[in-house]
């Protein structure tokens, strides 16, 4: 039967409007505050397998400092915690927060040796062990190999990274290299304006990269596909996490500017945290590169070259078809990205 | 067998030959920007829409910013440095109260360590504890 035409323009419209106007349920696996530093919080999600079933070895998730990390636990049904938690996971993750005005200054050093070492310290005091597995996506997963490379012996099992920008020598494939070259990108003077980096200006920046697609694409996909519950809800709740920004920290984005996005200090080991010199080639954990063969945010050439510069002897690169965040929070994640790495990790968290 | 109505929508929908041609132009569209935004003319023009902006704004963020503190300073009002001041020397505090709890934690920790040792050491070897009380009290009875 063919429905009313003005009753189903009605629905489409009421639908319509919820996508872009509300904020869908995100972020429902049920998590306890284990811990808090300034405003980064860690999370221990309430296991659901009995402990006997669980693997010993506890995963720290470190998401970007940039985004909200509840795209790892984006809704009931597709969700990565959700998953690696029916797999046997102890779970943890390290919520970095919203950086305020007296935040301006914290630098990648302030995560790496300061916030990031204290809340493992804690993850080992709860879970009662020594040893765990470290899964960093995006500048969550500069902020691991840093912290990989220089405590990476306090207990270190296993590191996964997630389209990790991590060589910036290949300028021409880089847009955001470009942009923020210096000639034409004063970021101290941008910092003395603002202190940290606003959120709006950074998320311009990611989807100005695909302008068609990111301002007129996504709405156009919404609309014809407004008719199906199922893909009206999972849109909605990934524009709840796309207009959800969080500034930068002033200090840690001048970080990413100036030695990483132009002196690329961090692959020729010339980067120094705190006065200690980041050297990839400490890096002995087991190690899992995971590349999106889509991205145009990290391309693969960032990515790659960290498979020759570490000493781990158990690493693999593992290449999944999908976008910067596609792999993990896109339709093709349940099948391919989500099962690789509860194959390998399981392996190694016994 | 009834035919499903929406395969019969699908075949007959009139506005799928225009959604082929919209999706088509937005494709060539998409590349174009794509190829434009990765100019060097576009990173100088945003570079210098930039710089313009904070060039013109600057003036008048720093009169509004003294004008505020004057203000503030009049009434007797902390500042916004003052409050920042106080929000770092917080996050200081924190810092040594997450030193305090890692050294109580040790210290939870060597507690449970030595009980169990002296649990396991009173459960396992309970003979030669009890030769050494023995030896023990003729000691003393030589002494008195």
């Amino acid at each position: 039967m063919i429905a009313d035409p003005v009753t189903a323009a009605a629905n489409r419209l009421q639908a319509l409007n919820k996508a872009l106007t509300t904020k869908a349920a995100i972020a429902q696996t049920p998590k306890e505050l284990v811990w808090t530093l300034n405003k980064s919080k860690l999370y221990r999600y309430v296991p659901v397998l009995p402990k006997e079933k669980r693997h010993p070895v506890p995963l720290l998730l470190v998401f970007a400092l940039m985004n909200r990390p509840y795209i790892l636990d984006l809704r009931p049904g597709h969700s990565f915690v959700e998953y690696m938690l029916n797999k046997g996971y102890d779970l943890y993750l390290l919520d970095w927060g919203v950086p305020g005005p007296e935040d301006k200054n914290l630098k990648f050093d302030d995560y790496t040796l300061d916030y990031m070492p204290r809340a493992i310290r804690k993850l080992k005091a709860i879970s009662g062990v020594e040893e765990f597995s470290l899964l960093g996506w995006c500048i969550g997963a500069i902020l691991t190999t840093i912290y990989a490379a220089l405590r990476g012996d306090e207990g270190l099992r296993n590191l996964i990274l997630l389209t990790a920008p991590l060589d910036f020598s290949n300028k021409q494939s880089l847009t955001f290299a470009r942009w923020t070259d210096e000639r034409y990108f004063d970021v101290d003077k941008v910092l003395a304006a603002f202190g940290n980096m606003p959120g709006e200006m950074i998320d311009y920046g990611a989807k100005a990269l695909k302008p068609m697609e990111n301002y007129v694409g996504s709405y156009v996909k919404l609309w014809d596909n407004i008719d199906d519950p199922r893909m009206v809800e999972g849109w909605h709740a990934m524009n709840t996490w796309v207009t959800d920004n969080v500034p930068l920290a002033g200090g840690a984005f001048r970080q990413l500017i100036v030695d990483l996005y132009r002196d690329d200090k961090l692959m020729r080991g010339e980067l120094v945290i705190r006065g200690e010199r980041v050297d990839l080639s400490r890096i002995q954990a087991n190690l899992l590169t995971v590349i999106a063969e889509g991205d145009h945010i990290t391309p693969s050439c960032q990515s790659e070259p960290v498979m020759s510069k570490v000493s781990s002897p158990d690493k693999e690169l593992f290449r999944v078809r999908g976008g910067h965040i596609g792999i993990m929070a896109g339709s093709g994640a349940s099948k391919y990205t989500w099962p690789h790495i509860d194959g390998w990790l399981g392996r190694r968290s016994q | 067998m009834a035919e499903d109505p929406t395969q019969d929508a699908k075949r007959l929908d009139p506005m799928e030959p225009w959604r082929a041609a919209r999706d088509s132009y937005m494709e060539a569209w998409g590349k174009t920007m794509v190829d434009m935004v990765n100019s060097e003319a576009y990173a100088q023009s945003t570079g210098a829409m930039l710089e313009s902006y904070m060039t013109v704004s600057a003036p008048f963020r720093e009169a509004v910013e003294k004008a505020m503190l004057k203000t503030l300073e009049q009434m007797g009002m902390p500042s916004r440095a003052d409050v920042l001041s106080i929000a770092e020397r917080m996050t200081n505090i924190e810092m040594r109260l997450d030193d305090l709890d890692a050294k109580l934690d040790n210290i939870q920790r060597l507690i449970v360590t030595v009980g169990a040792g002296r649990r396991s050491k009173a459960g396992k070897a309970p003979q030669p504890s009890k030769k050494k009380t023995m030896k023990a009290k003729p000691a003393k009875r030589g002494k008195k």
